[in-house]
């Protein structure tokens, strides 16, 4: 009887193997001949179009008139789950603004080991400042790189500020 | 003078009200003192009514103005038949001003008061400017609590706000968003009710009302920092932690303050190793909840630049960084070769664990009794002034007990600056107690809040005349037969001493008559602990106290965070831990100075104290640091006596480490560590410690502060029992076993 249980899951085997290469070459020749469409991307020559509310890489934004939206209130490092933001924030002065208002931050580092990209700071943000955008290659060499400072993640400026002057004209990018 | 005494009573800040009344807050019975505000029996029952303006030690005064605890209230009418129902008010009435009485029936929760409460919350943030995320206060703020829980979501105002420039810098600590300002007044009772310089006020009124100071001149205050704390929105702010941080940004750590021997029990707020901010912490019997500017705003030492972060040596008058291996190679082979020439100065800013650990190291290890804490002043034996007659060396009152006192004597203190939170007992004492204060002091600065704004009568005399003032005192009272004077004014009248203090006869006699009505609590200041006759002084103040029958009401308070905790450890030259005496004493800190300057003492280490800042004979402290002497300072930065060692250890500060500070009135209190500034940095026991190691050991070892505790209360009496865990948050005071 065992010889015969042996044969019969043999046959079953090669039945199931049998199923799966038709089903791949089907879909092999099929692209071969062109008669359907290609499935695979050829990444990273080729990319794919993003969902509309992906959430990867932060982005620092600025208002048309160049000054950074943030103000430093580190609600973002309230919200995060993953306690990967810090904020310092610092007066401004007529002479020397970055933001509107008072406040603005001078630190701003968001450590993206940690981060889950949960998109919790770009919701508790009151202006609008840190949003989560579709940049998702973010691999690196050594953990330090991953500390993204606030020069990394401010978005360049395409007006300069008028009353930018200082170390603020070096973030712009 | 003025009077500003309160004249109505308040039942909460006087809690003399015995008589019980039954009420009813949302269905829960209770019984409360009469008269207690509605709002302080709802807290007993658990139940929570919203508030701004209410604060429970400051005065009603013009306040009950922010609406925001209204409650309904059923009262009991009696009918002429003689029937007694419920009636209920006609309006809401403020839970804060309420005074509960019999059979008073209280509803929180009506519909109709959940309506008022949106109603107020929505008038307050008719001007309020909601900038919530760049206020400091924001996220502990209790106008954004009451407003998320009382409040309505939305507002129907949609003109524009009131503005005001932001940051008005009110003073030198604190700048003032008037923007935010929703008028609840607390700010300007508590300059009232307990700063006493009663400088804020409200200018103008309505919408445009604004809390300025008369002219807008600046406001100076030793406790400005207080308000900071007390408003309940972020209209008044501190200039040093403003846009710093955020609170869920901050860790806390309860500690006590390092500024002076009141104890203030303190939170240290920081950010990584950073300190940020300090507030206060509750604890009834020292701070109640104050802290003074000085505390509040003078800990930035703590995360300065200036920190020393390796030990120092000088060699060829050039400071070099070293190693701690080298650095105590070369302390400890100095020590050996010294043989006993060894002497130390210092422990007033160190905890009783570092003082310990310093005394054990001298006098086990290196065999010298050469050791002293005390820099300036009286530098005798510490049994003289009053132990041996009075059974007590410093203060005989705890500082709470002064609120009881008829009669308070501050004697030659500018007592603001010396003992803040004295001062504001005293001041206390004065407004909510009735009590009667008397000034005598040689000099009065100008511009500045002292115990002679309140004082019934202000003697201002020569300096160094304290004596005569007293015995001139104490004749009075021997001649008007007011106390029995035993002697004590012997040879001493009215007119002469009248003549040599400069003080009018009238006002020595006024003095003498107020003393001699009750309770009199005597607070000396540095004028008498730094007089040049200190025993004499002294002297005189017993015999004062003796005749008036206040023995145990003499105040001496000592001035640096622990000066009472080094002389109880016994950094004395004359006694081992508990004042116990010492068989063959050594040198005082003049004395150990001296002979650094002759040249006949090899090693002198210096722990934290200010020798060339403080010692007041300069020349004697300058010779002894160009001896040869070999000089080693355990310091937190280069201050002047660090510069002019030969050797420098980086010590950790009081935020940095686990220890006890003894107050002036004996409290022992813990302190916690919040931070590590550097790995290199050591706390002074471990110094002493790690050095006593290397030494041989003997008792001088320890692994911890928790450690030395014990050590601590096996061996001194007056600290037996006590553990890191039975000084709790509040610290216990000790009492000498006779007591
Ligand atoms: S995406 Fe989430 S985890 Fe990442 S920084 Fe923002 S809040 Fe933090
Ligand atoms: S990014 Fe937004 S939430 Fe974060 S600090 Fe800046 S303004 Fe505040
Ligand atoms: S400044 Fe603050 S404490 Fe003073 S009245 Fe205004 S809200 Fe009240
Ligand atoms: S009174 Fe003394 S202990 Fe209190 S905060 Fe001021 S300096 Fe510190
Ligand atoms: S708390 Fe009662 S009126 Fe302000």
């Amino acid at each position: 009887m065992g010889f015969l249980r042996t044969l019969q899951n043999t046959a079953d085997g090669a039945k199931a193997l049998t199923t799966g290469a038709r089903i791949t070459m089907r879909h092999y020749m099929g692209q071969l001949l062109k008669t359907e469409p290609l499935q695979t991307v050829q990444y990273p020559e080729e990319r794919r179009e993003q969902f509309p509310r992906t959430r990867w890489r932060h982005v620092l934004t600025r208002y048309e008139n160049g000054l950074e939206k943030c103000i430093g209130c580190s609600l973002c490092a309230g919200a995060c789950p993953a306690r990967c933001i810090y904020v310092e924030a610092a007066e401004n002065t007529d002479e020397d603004r970055y933001s509107p208002g008072e406040r603005y931050a001078v630190k701003y580092e968001i450590n993206m080991l940690r981060c889950i990209f949960c998109g919790f700071c770009q919701d508790a943000c009151p202006t609008g400042a840190i949003v989560l955008r579709k940049d998702f290659e973010l691999a690196d060499f050594t953990r330090k790189d991953f500390l993204y400072t606030k020069e990394m993640l401010l978005e360049g400026a395409s007006v300069i500020p008028l009353t930018a002057v200082g170390t603020h004209k070096e973030a712009v990018k | 003078m003025p009077d500003n005494r309160l004249t109505q009573t308040e039942a909460s800040l006087n809690p003399a009200v015995t008589q019980m009344v039954n009420i009813k807050i949302d269905g829960i019975e209770l019984q409360v003192p009469k008269g207690e505000n509605i709002i302080e029996s709802a807290k007993r029952a658990g139940v929570d009514i919203p508030y701004f303006c209410y604060h429970p030690r400051l005065s009603k005064g013009d306040a009950a103005n922010c609406r925001m605890c209204l409650v309904d209230v059923f009262a009991p009418r009696r009918a002429p038949d003689g029937t007694v129902s419920l009636a209920k008010m006609p309006k809401p009435q403020a839970s804060c001003t309420l005074p509960a009485d019999e059979g008073m029936v209280i509803v929180t929760d009506s519909e109709a008061v959940v309506r008022d409460r949106k109603g107020v919350l929505e008038f307050l943030l008719i001007n309020h400017p909601l900038d919530c995320p760049i206020c400091d206060r924001g996220g502990e703020c209790p106008l954004q609590n009451n407003a998320i829980f009382y409040g309505a979501a939305t507002s129907r105002y949609t003109e524009e706000k009131r503005h005001f420039p932001k940051a008005y810098p009110l003073a030198e600590n604190v700048v003032f968003d008037r923007e935010r300002c929703i008028h609840c007044a607390r700010c300007t009772r508590f300059t009232e009710d307990i700063s006493g310089d009663a400088q804020l006020g409200f200018l103008k009124r309505g919408a445009d009302m604004e809390v300025g100071t008369f002219e807008h001149t600046a406001y100076k205050s030793k406790f400005s920092g207080n308000v900071i704390e007390l408003c309940p929105v972020g209209a008044l702010l501190s200039r040093s932690y403003r846009f710093k941080a955020r609170p869920w940004d901050l860790h806390s750590q309860r500690s006590v303050c390092s500024k002076c021997s009141n104890g203030c029990n303190i939170k240290i707020d920081y950010r990584l190793d950073s300190l940020q901010r300090i507030n206060g912490r509750i604890n009834e019997a020292v701070n109640e909840e104050w802290t003074c500017d000085k505390g509040k705003f003078g800990h930035s030492y703590v995360s300065s630049e200036a920190r020393l972060k390796t030990p120092m040596l000088k060699t060829g008058g050039e400071w070099k960084a070293i190693d701690w291996t080298e650095a105590l190679q070369i302390l400890v082979g100095k020590l050996r070769d010294a043989n006993g020439s060894v002497a130390g100065i210092g422990g007033q800013r160190c905890t009783n664990e570092d003082n310990f650990a310093f005394q054990k190291l001298f006098r086990e290890v290196l065999k010298s009794n050469d050791i002293d804490s005390r820099v300036e002043g009286y530098l005798g034996s510490v049994n003289k002034p009053l132990y041996e007659r009075f059974g007590y060396h410093a203060m005989g009152n705890a500082i709470a007990e002064l609120e009881d006192m008829k009669t308070i004597l501050v004697l030659g203190s500018q007592l603001v600056d010396e003992q803040p939170i004295i001062y504001l007992r005293v001041r206390k004492a004065y407004r909510f107690k009735g009590a009667t204060v008397i000034n005598a002091v040689s000099s009065v600065p100008e511009d500045s809040p002292k115990v002679g704004d309140f004082a019934q009568l202000e003697l201002v005399y020569k300096p160094g005349t304290e004596a005569a003032l007293l015995k001139g005192i104490l004749s009075v009272l021997s001649a008007e037969k007011l106390a029995s004077v035993n002697g004590f004014a012997k040879g001493y009248t009215l007119e002469k001493a009248a003549e040599e203090t400069g003080v009018s006869a009238e006002a020595i006699q006024q003095a003498a008559r107020l003393m001699a009505t009750g309770k009199l609590a005597i607070i000396a200041g540095r004028e008498v602990a730094n007089h040049a006759n200190h025993l004499e002084v002294v002297q005189a103040i017993g015999d004062l106290a003796e005749a008036t029958g206040n023995a145990q009401n003499i105040n001496l308070p000592g001035e640096d965070v622990n000066s009472q905790g080094a002389a109880d450890m016994g950094v004395l030259p004359d006694f081992a831990p508990g004042y116990a005496p010492l068989e063959n004493p050594g040198k005082n800190t003049a004395q150990i100075l001296q002979a650094a300057a002759d040249g006949s003492l090899k090693v002198l280490w210096v722990a934290g104290a200010k020798l060339l800042e403080k010692f007041p004979n300069r020349e004697l402290a300058q010779a002894a640091f160009a001896s040869d002497t070999f000089i080693v300072v355990n310091e937190l930065t280069m201050t002047e006596t660090a510069q002019a060692a030969d050797l420098v250890l980086p010590a950790a500060s009081f935020a940095e480490k686990e220890g006890t500070f003894t107050n002036c009135e004996r409290r022992v209190q813990r302190i916690h560590k919040a931070f590590d500034i550097s790995l290199e940095i050591k706390p002074d026991w471990l110094i002493f410690s790690e050095v006593a190691t290397r030494m041989g050991g003997g008792g001088g070892s320890f692994f911890s502060a928790r450690d030395i505790l014990k050590a601590i209360s096996a061996q001194v009496p007056a600290y037996a029992g006590l553990t890191a865990k039975s000084l709790g948050d509040e610290g216990v005071r000790w009492n000498y076993p006779d007591k």
